[in-house]
């Protein structure tokens, strides 16, 4: 039903006067997006996104910002990448080589430096609220675009999860994959085929009577749902979820970890059509033992993106897909006494790449301790509008929630044009 | 007033209806012509009146304005033992003034020789489902009934014992009142009823509170099921939600501002919604487009929270003992071997003490205010928008005195809100929707405004007992039919178009579907060791003299603390009103629906496909057909004949016999021919059948 009332385009008693209101309250008066498109030819060109989640609060110093000499750089050294000038975290050879691939933004900033409320604002765009969900960009898309994929969800999340569908409701919500390795939840039959068969012939004739007693548009919608899901559990499109499917090599490449494998199965759910996949990596929150954890958590994530770059560009497939490396905030520059990093909600680094980015910049500058942002700022809702112009979604059109209030994709934030080329 | 007169005197009948009379007075009706008369009666949609000449005249309803019509309706007495009839009356007229106002429009349409012949059909095929949706449906066969009352009451399909018990009680609506009366002094409605005020109120484990530690916000559900369970009136029930003071675990009620704590202003947005059904939401940021609701409003309300407080000067005093007292701890950790730093965790239960001692005149405009009726910063004295106005001095704290207004029987909205509702909740769809957006005129906007009203009055009459307020509309034949056939279009619903021949079709809720199928594999649902209950335990472990403890008392306490409410396992077989609130990602009750509890109202009955893959292939599916209790497939695997296991089977999942065809397709599921049969097969069909998802 809360679905139904969202499609609901006709000028209803209520949300007539709604939307007479928005108009009032000048949201239309926004820059278009869509003459920001025509400025750049690549925006708009991406049909997939891969959004890969640090959560905890990656720390930007030893990743994607290096300040080498700084008092504040620890024990993590830089080094050069195939960009003259531009330097990565020693622990970051993989993407340093394919630093032509991709672009960096240094100059973030977060309204919070709480978890909940920073990862909510990074993505879904909004400021969390009691009294209203936002839905995350995935959901933003389908709303926006239409459904993508016939049978799977749009909007696919391993490793964990984000916000949700919001206000979208439970057509728009993301599919879990709690472990890559493990395929899909509830997808295997516990019984064999002949069984299976008789079950399923058994059940079209119990339910016969049900159905043609009741032709609501409910029912109508799970008998759809069933038939779906039973075509889909049958079919081969199941083996996408399926790593077994792949060289044992090319599951190497990624890392044998839950998160290379998380990698490799959004790749391969990109490929059967998949619009939007959340990779969830965690333990990010270092406030203490900073250089015996993230080392490796940071060369993790290099060698899988790296692989992951690789492996679009051989299907053909990086063009048409964005990658975006996120968190909620930075971690503060300044060791504590633990030996780790604090919460630092006044600048961190992202990346990008592929769906149409300019690979080989960096946009924004910190300064020279990587205390605040410098030169550049991006804001959560600028970063956010840029994904969604990768999408070609229309930064101005009203969305409307269930109660008739209106959002607009990216709440008001301006793309970073020049990441495109 | 002539024209009026002449108008009213076409329709002069015989008058023998008996009616509260009233005074002499002006009535105006919706052209604005005035009359004066006194209310001698009211029947059938139509008002009598008598002018001073003695003369009486009697015209519809409909045709007053909406005070007048509220002033009839407010001066009918109600009858709580034939309210239920009176209901089904009134759904009848409304149901009967519809289907002859769409014959009409059939009629001129098929006159109209101007219209497109594609468009008349297209017209017509509309006119003919809403012509359709006027004709109440069949009445509930015993078997059904006993089904529908078990989901909607106790939440969960009644068991194989409880359907037999039903069926064979023998005939008649004695005994189905008495079903009704025995479900909802249950244990079994006390946990569905909080599912549905959980859901409402955000109730939810491990409330968010800023870093003051760890709170067992358990207590504060613990509370809401003993007011369901104590029936206690809704009108007080919200006053203590809004004015409750003290520690969570002397004062559960204090749960419900402590859910938004540190964000009063979403708060007064939220109570607004869910109280009196208005979204003033938008108010926060600028006066509201299209109801009589402005900024300065909003900051006005607001201020009635202004002092709110988390931490009392009493709280100060208890932290300074325990403070004082950190050394001999300190001493006694260090011989005991432990470190005594572990006590904060316990310690910091006391950081919150919700009280009224914040500082005057908190609340202020905001920095960016640009309407002429206030200055940016400008501090705002407690103030309403509708309704009597407060008296802040005569109450002991502005939200109590607010609490007060917010749930009298004179505040417009209160009232319709809750009916409202619980309107929604029996039959599916509200008198009005949504129901978060109560418009300020009700006129032409309830799907049955006559039927409101009555219900308004009704609430009143019951003192606000829910219980008893839903036991009317559970007695009434209109409840008690088959659901619609087909579903209401939206516009239908939006237009005020729908006039309930029966409840809606719905699928059962998350808590419903996993109830039910606990009900079918563990012995006794609702049984007191499947119940997680911590308050006393709380209340007990926290009341202590921090003067005179010992270390060693104190480290029990925290061993005891740090134990309760633990509930780490979501699957296992206890009710859903008993498992972590909300159940995590990736659950049964997450795949179907059930509200994260963070915004109102926020439960889903719209499918996905891994509620299919749930069902299909699911632990719990599995689960219910291995259960090694004394229900379901032990029953049936004890009978000597696979036609007995079969209707056990039928009777526990659809709690109905097979019919004929139903019982080949059963058989061709069940292997063997008898004792110790193999029933999996059949129950996984039952349990994925759509009869089963669905409260026909």
């Amino acid at each position: 039903m809360k679905d139904d009332l969202l499609q609901l385009d006709s000028l209803s008693r209520r949300s007539f006067a709604e939307r007479t209101a928005a108009a009032a309250l000048g949201l239309s008066l926004l820059p278009s997006a869509e003459e920001a498109i025509a400025a750049a030819s690549s925006a708009g060109k991406a049909k997939h996104v891969i959004y890969i989640y640090m959560a905890g609060g990656m720390t930007h110093i030893d990743t994607f910002d290096p300040k080498p000499g700084a008092d504040t750089q620890g024990q993590t050294g830089a080094i050069d990448t195939t960009v003259p000038g531009i330097k990565l975290s020693e622990y970051m050879p993989e993407l340093a080589k394919t630093f032509n691939d991709i672009a960096v933004v240094r100059s973030l900033g977060q309204k919070t430096g709480a978890h909940g409320g920073a990862s909510y604002w990074m993505q879904t765009g909004y400021q969390e609220s009691p009294a209203i969900r936002h839905p995350n960009m995935g959901g933003w898309a389908q709303r926006a675009l239409g459904k993508q994929h016939p049978q799977l969800p749009d909007t696919i999340y391993i490793n964990g999860g984000g916000p949700g569908a919001g206000f979208l409701g439970a057509s728009y919500a993301p599919l879990p994959v709690a472990d890559p390795t493990r395929g899909l939840p509830n997808s295997k039959f516990p019984v064999k085929n002949a069984e299976l068969q008789a079950r399923l012939d058994a059940l079209e004739g119990l339910n016969d009577s049900f159905l043609k007693k009741y032709k609501t548009d409910d029912v109508q919608a799970y008998s759809d749902f069933y038939d779906n899901t039973l075509d889909f559990l049958q079919s081969k499109e199941l083996e996408v979820f399926d790593l077994r499917k792949e060289k044992g090599e090319t599951r190497q490449a990624y890392g044998n970890g839950r998160f290379g494998q998380a990698l490799l199965l959004s790749k391969r759910l990109v490929k059967s059509g998949v619009r939007f996949v959340r990779v969830g990596n965690g333990g990010w929150d270092m406030h203490g033992d900073l250089w015996n954890r993230a080392p490796g958590k940071i060369n993790e994530f290099s060698r899988g993106v790296a692989t992951l770059i690789d492996d679009l560009k051989a299907e053909g497939l990086f063009d048409s897909t964005l990658i975006v490396l996120t968190t909620e905030f930075g971690r503060t520059p300044g060791i504590n006494a633990n030996g780790g990093r604090d919460h630092h909600p006044r600048c961190f680094s992202a990346m990008l790449a592929g769906g149409g980015i300019r690979g080989g910049q960096v946009f924004g500058e910190t300064d020279a301790r990587a205390m605040g942002v410098k030169e550049d700022p991006c804001s959560v809702r600028d970063f956010n509008a840029t994904i969604a112009t990768a999408l070609g979604l229309d930064l101005d059109k009203r969305i409307y929630s269930p109660g008739g209030r209106p959002f607009l994709i990216a709440n008001r934030g301006k793309p970073i044009m020049q990441l495109f080329s | 007033m002539t024209k009026f007169v002449i108008a009213l005197t076409l329709i002069i009948c015989a008058l023998d209806i008996a009616c509260a009379a009233g005074k002499v007075r002006r009535w105006t009706d919706v052209q604005g012509r005035k009359i004066e008369a006194k209310l001698v009666g009211y029947q059938g949609g139509m008002v009598s009146l008598e002018m001073e000449n003695g003369r009486v005249v009697r015209f519809p309803l409909e045709k007053l304005r909406e005070r007048d019509r509220e002033r009839v309706m407010q001066n009918l007495p109600i009858d709580l033992a034939t309210a239920s009839v009176d209901i089904d009356k009134l759904i009848w007229e409304g149901l009967k003034r519809a289907n002859v106002d769409i014959k009409e429009q059939r009629a001129a349409l098929q006159a109209d020789t101007q219209i497109d012949p594609t468009e008349r059909n297209k017209e017509l095929a509309r006119l003919q489902h809403m012509e359709q949706m006027t004709h109440p449906t069949q009445p509930l066969s015993d078997a059904a009934f006993m089904r529908r009352v078990y989901l909607d009451i106790a939440g969960r399909v009644p068991t194989y014992a409880e359907t037999q018990n039903f069926l064979r009680r023998g005939k008649g609506s004695a005994k189905r009142a008495a079903l009704i009366d025995e479900l909802l002094d249950s244990e079994a409605f006390v946990s569905h009823f909080f599912n549905y005020l959980s859901d409402l109120l955000r109730v939810r484990d491990g409330i968010s509170t800023g870093g003051l530690g760890d709170l067992k916000t358990q207590a504060y559900a613990d509370w809401v099921k003993d007011q369901i369970r104590s029936d206690r009136p809704w009108d007080k029930f919200v006053t203590d939600l809004l004015s409750a003071k003290g520690y969570l675990w002397e004062s559960p009620a204090i749960g419900y501002l402590l859910t938004d704590q540190g964000m009063e202003l979403c708060n007064l947005s939220n109570t607004f919604t869910t109280f009196t059904g208005t979204e003033i939401t938008c108010a926060q940021c600028h006066d509201h487009p299209f109801e009589q609701v402005m900024q300065i409003d909003f900051y006005r309300m607001a201020a009635f929270f202004g002092n709110l407080s988390y931490d009392s000067t009493e709280n100060d005093r208890l932290l300074g003992h325990i403070q004082s007292r950190k050394k001999d701890f300190a001493e006694g950790a260090k011989a005991a071997k432990q470190n005594a730093a572990d006590l904060n965790r316990l310690f910091a239960g006391y950081n919150v003490n919700l009280g009224d001692t914040a500082p005057e005149n908190v609340v202020k405009l905001p920095f960016d205010y640009q309407y002429d009726n206030g200055e940016p910063h400008q501090s705002m004295l407690p103030g309403v928008y509708f309704g009597d106005p407060i008296d802040v001095s005569a109450a002991d704290s502005p939200r109590r005195a607010f609490a007060e207004w917010m749930t009298a029987e004179t505040n417009p909205r209160f009232t319709i809100n809750i009916v409202n509702r619980l309107w929604k909740h029996v039959f599916g769809i509200a008198q009005i929707e949504p129901v978060d957006n109560i418009p300020g005129h009700l006129d032409g906007q309830a799907q049955n405004y006559d039927l409101l009203k009555y219900l308004e009055r009704l609430m009143v009459e019951v003192n606000y007992s829910v219980k008893d307020f839903l036991r009317v509309l559970y007695n009434t034949k209109t409840y008690q039919r088959e659901a619609c056939y087909t579903s209401p279009t939206l516009s239908m619903i939006d237009r005020g178009e729908f006039h309930f021949p029966a409840p809606i079709l719905r699928r059962l809720s998350a808590e419903q579907l996993w109830d039910s199928m606990v009900a079918m594999s563990v012995d006794d649902p609702e049984a007191s060791e499947r119940r997680t209950r911590i308050l006393e335990a709380y209340r007990e472990i926290m009341s202590v003299d921090w003067r005179l403890t010992t270390y060693t008392d104190a480290r029990d306490r925290l061993q005891k603390h740090n134990q309760l409410g633990r509930q780490t396992n979501n699957n296992q077989m206890k009710r859903a009103s008993e498992l972590p609130l909300p159940n995590r990602v990736g659950t049964f009750l997450y795949a179907f629906g059930q509200s994260d509890k963070k915004y109102i109202e926020n439960s889903s009955r719209d499918g996905t496909i891994p509620q299919v893959m749930e069902l299909l292939n699911g632990s719990l599916t599995n689960k219910v057909m291995s259960a090694d209790s004394k229900e379901m497939v032990h029953l049936a695997k004890s009978e000597t004949s696979v036609n007995d296991g079969i209707d056990i089977i039928f009777l526990s999942i659809l709690s109905r016999l097979p019919k004929p065809m139903e019982r080949d397709y059963a058989k061709t599921l069940v292997p063997g021919d008898g004792k110790g049969s193999d029933y999996s097969d059949l129950i996984w069909a039952l349990l994925n059948m759509r009869e089963f998802m669905f409260i026909q």
